[in-house]
């Protein structure tokens, strides 16, 4: 304690006018009557209130909150030799003050502040109070915090969709393979046991595992198509009833085996959509097929379009198992199932309900689910905008089914799959042409090279090792031998996207057809091709 | 060597407990959680050998609030908390996620000012019973190890002192969370609280 500095020293003086002049703090000192003595230029600025209207009151006259917020005995405290500091977490300001903050609207002052006695060696001779603005600290780290949540939030939607990938392809993996067993097995029994009577039978389960497996194939590629943004609709004026009367028709077998009635209610002169048939029917058939899938024998579904306002409603109601409530929001998500375990009762992959909702969004639709829980049934319902003008609806032109022969016809068939090629020979030589197979690009620019056999068409698989199938066509198109040049070819593969389509056609090939080879399909085209290129005469000139 | 009598222990057990009574209360009515302060032990250390007593109690890194108090008795006071302590309380008092205290200088401020009332009413108590007045530095937090911290009291390198840890534990939301006091006085001051103890205990017979 220095007794020889008076309080009026040049020093303390200029001490307290740095305090009177601080800018970014607020200081305000009592004496130990709690009588406000200092109010500093920040504080003025901030409450609007001067050190004249303050400095010579009671503290607690010009803060009456402070009593009501129990601040008084922190000062009290204070007078007792207690330092108090005050979190803004805990008491969000002092000295409330309201501003507007950045311009952006009035906002309270977010303060931390500490009160503290003022010493002359032993004796308490008042309080100093410092009060901070700790508004922008605070909106930081509400930012920061709100930021980790996101990020937090990310990751788990990445890892729940890293999940269903993997659940997806376990199933996917699964399904693939059940029909593949049953291909696989009955095969062997016919091959080992080639005179059993029930031939026909193990054929039509072989056919239809392998028409599943084609339809699962197919569903992937739509939703990779879907995903992609690739799918094309090919619009139309089309009739909903007539396109629901179809899928009905496909599914009747199906429901028949289950014992379950199929009831229809199509409203009368309902109009019509502008929409892809095909992928309509889609639809319908994949709602259908669902309720058949998830309803017990004996059950029922009710098919009903109708009008909704400026649409067209089609509902699919059945009697089965339901959705519990904390699924129905993740019926329409791709890859979801509501029971993805491996002892899981019904087969699919989960995209049914997916494809339904991207087709129909597509068309500008909207779907929904309703189902008052488990075992009380399901009503999933599509709504698409009809037309205003009732036009025509397409009627896709009926294609007789012409007996096609291929008689007289060379064909060069290259596919480095054995399988494969030999496939095509049967199905080709059945339809009368003449065909000769290679395995390689190599082995084929060798043929039609030489004058041995003279192809009126080339028939090639395009993924080969070595020289692939666009490279082939590609040589055969700059080959001296005019015949060769303008040889007629086909592309035959398992990419079965429109690029892959684009692509082969860009390389040279005048037509693309996609694996599975349908037999009538490759015959129509190729009898095409060769009806549109030179005389087959032409050949030995 | 000094060492406290059972009955010592006793008594400051108890008048620590109404200390940390009145900090309850404080807390509670800050965070409008009903919030618990037990204080179940006393020991008294020797300065050279608090360091390792604490490191069997906090490991790593530890938040310390820190107020240094002046008058006829004189030392320091901290309010020592292991780091992931330090982040639980805070969650469970401003019931908000913590960020690591190093960023989260609102964290900091709510463990200084938890601390700043432990201590006040602590050293309160003393003061009263004492009647004395004692005055106290503004309370200061730090993160870093025991040793660090020991490095920093102000009667550290004053002659002979003793170190009385009190373990405080929280209870709020149905979560414990430990924290310990640390209050270190010269063996003058030791000696003078010891008495007031001792007579407070008489009185209360």
């Amino acid at each position: 304690m220095s007794s020889e500095a008076p309080p009026t020293s040049p020093l303390a003086t200029a001490v307290g006018r740095w305090f009177e002049q601080l800018g970014d703090r607020g200081v305000f000192v009592t004496d130990e009557a709690l009588v406000v003595r200092h109010w500093n230029h920040w504080l003025a600025v901030q409450t609007g209130r001067t050190a004249a209207q303050m400095v010579g009151q009671p503290l607690f006259d010009l803060l009456p909150t402070f009593v009501e917020r129990g601040i008084d005995s922190y000062y009290r405290d204070a007078l007792g030799g207690a330092v108090r500091i005050l979190s803004e977490r805990f008491h969000r300001n002092l000295v409330p003050i309201t501003r507007n903050f950045h311009g952006a609207g009035m906002t309270e002052m977010a303060q931390t502040a500490r009160i503290e006695p003022l010493v002359d060696g032993e004796k308490i001779v008042g309080t100093i109070t410092v009060i901070e603005d700790v508004t922008e600290r605070v909106i930081a780290e509400r930012e920061l915090r709100n930021q980790i949540a996101a990020s937090e939030q990310a990751r788990q939607l990445a890892e729940d969709s890293s999940r269903l990938k993997d659940e997806f392809l376990a199933t996917l993996s699964h399904e693939i393979r059940t029909p593949l067993n049953a291909v696989i097995g009955w095969t062997r029994i016919l091959r080992t046991q080639p005179s059993i009577r029930s031939r026909a039978r193990a054929l039509e389960i072989i056919e239809r595992n392998a028409l599943s497996q084609l339809r699962l194939i197919e569903d992937l590629l739509d939703m990779a198509r879907i995903i992609s943004g690739k799918l094309r609709l090919k619009i139309d004026v089309v009739s909903m009833s007539e396109i629901a009367q179809a899928a009905v028709d496909v599914n009747t077998p199906a429901a028949a085996a289950k014992e379950i009635t199929i009831d229809t209610a199509f409203e009368d002169d309902l109009p019509a959509l502008n929409g892809d048939a095909e992928r309509l029917q889609q639809v319908i058939w994949n709602l259908l097929s669902n309720a058949v899938k998830f309803t017990e024998a004996g059950g029922r579904i009710w098919l009903e379009v109708k009008r909704d306002g400026p649409n067209l409603r089609v509902s699919v109601t059945d009697t089965g198992q339901g959705i519990a409530p904390d699924f129905l929001p993740f019926v329409f998500d791709r890859f979801r199932q509501a029971d993805a375990s491996a002892s899981r009762s019904h087969g699919g992959l989960g995209l049914g309900l997916a494809l339904v909702r991207q087709i129909v969004e597509l068309h500008g639709g909207a779907v929904g689910v309703e189902s008052a829980g488990l075992k009380k049934g399901t009503s999933v319902w599509i709504t698409l905008p009809a037309l205003k003008i009732s036009g025509q609806p397409h009627v896709p032109p009926f294609v007789p089914a012409e007996p096609v022969t291929l008689k007289g016809v060379q064909i060069l068939i290259v596919d480095d799959e054995n399988d494969g090629r030999e496939l095509m020979v049967a199905m080709l030589q059945d339809y009368g042409a003449t065909v000769r197979a290679v395995e390689s690009a190599d082995a084929a620019l060798g043929i039609l090279k030489g004058d041995a056999f003279t192809p009126d068409v080339l028939v090639s698989d395009v993924g080969m090792p070595g020289t692939d199938g666009f490279a082939l066509v590609r040589e055969i198109r700059t080959l001296p031998s005019e015949r060769v040049r303008r040889l007629p070819a086909i592309a035959v593969t398992a990419y079965a996207n429109p690029e892959d389509r684009v692509r082969a056609l860009v390389a040279g090939y005048q037509s693309h057809i996609p694996k599975p080879v349908d037999a009538n399909v490759l015959a129509m085209a190729i009898a095409r091709l060769v009806a549109g290129s030179q005389p087959p005469a032409d050949r030995t000139a | 060597m000094m060492e406290l009598t059972a009955l010592q222990q006793d008594a400051l057990v108890e008048l620590l407990n109404i200390g940390f009574g009145r900090a309850a209360a404080s807390l509670s009515q800050l965070t409008g959680h009903r919030v618990l302060l037990d204080v179940p032990q006393v020991t008294l250390h020797a300065v050279d050998e608090v360091g390792e007593a604490l490191e069997r109690l906090v490991h790593g890194h530890v938040a310390s609030v820190h107020q240094i108090f002046t008058g006829p008795v004189a030392g320091d006071a901290l309010l020592i908390l292991d780091e992931s302590g330090a982040a639980i309380l805070k969650e469970l008092l401003t019931n908000e996620p913590a960020l690591p205290l190093s960023i989260d200088a609102s964290a900091r401020e709510v463990i200084t000012e938890v601390g700043n009332i432990l201590l006040n009413a602590c050293l309160g108590t003393f003061g009263n019973l004492l009647k004395v007045q004692v005055s106290f530095s503004v309370p200061h937090l730090s993160i870093e190890n025991v040793g660090a911290i020991l490095e920093s009291l102000m009667v550290a390198h004053q002659g002979i002192r003793y170190a009385l840890v009190v373990h405080a534990g929280f209870r709020l939301r149905d979560t414990q969370v430990t924290g310990y006091l640390m209050i270190v006085l010269s063996v003058a001051s030791l000696d003078r609280l010891i008495h007031a103890v001792e007579d407070w205990e008489q009185a209360q017979r």
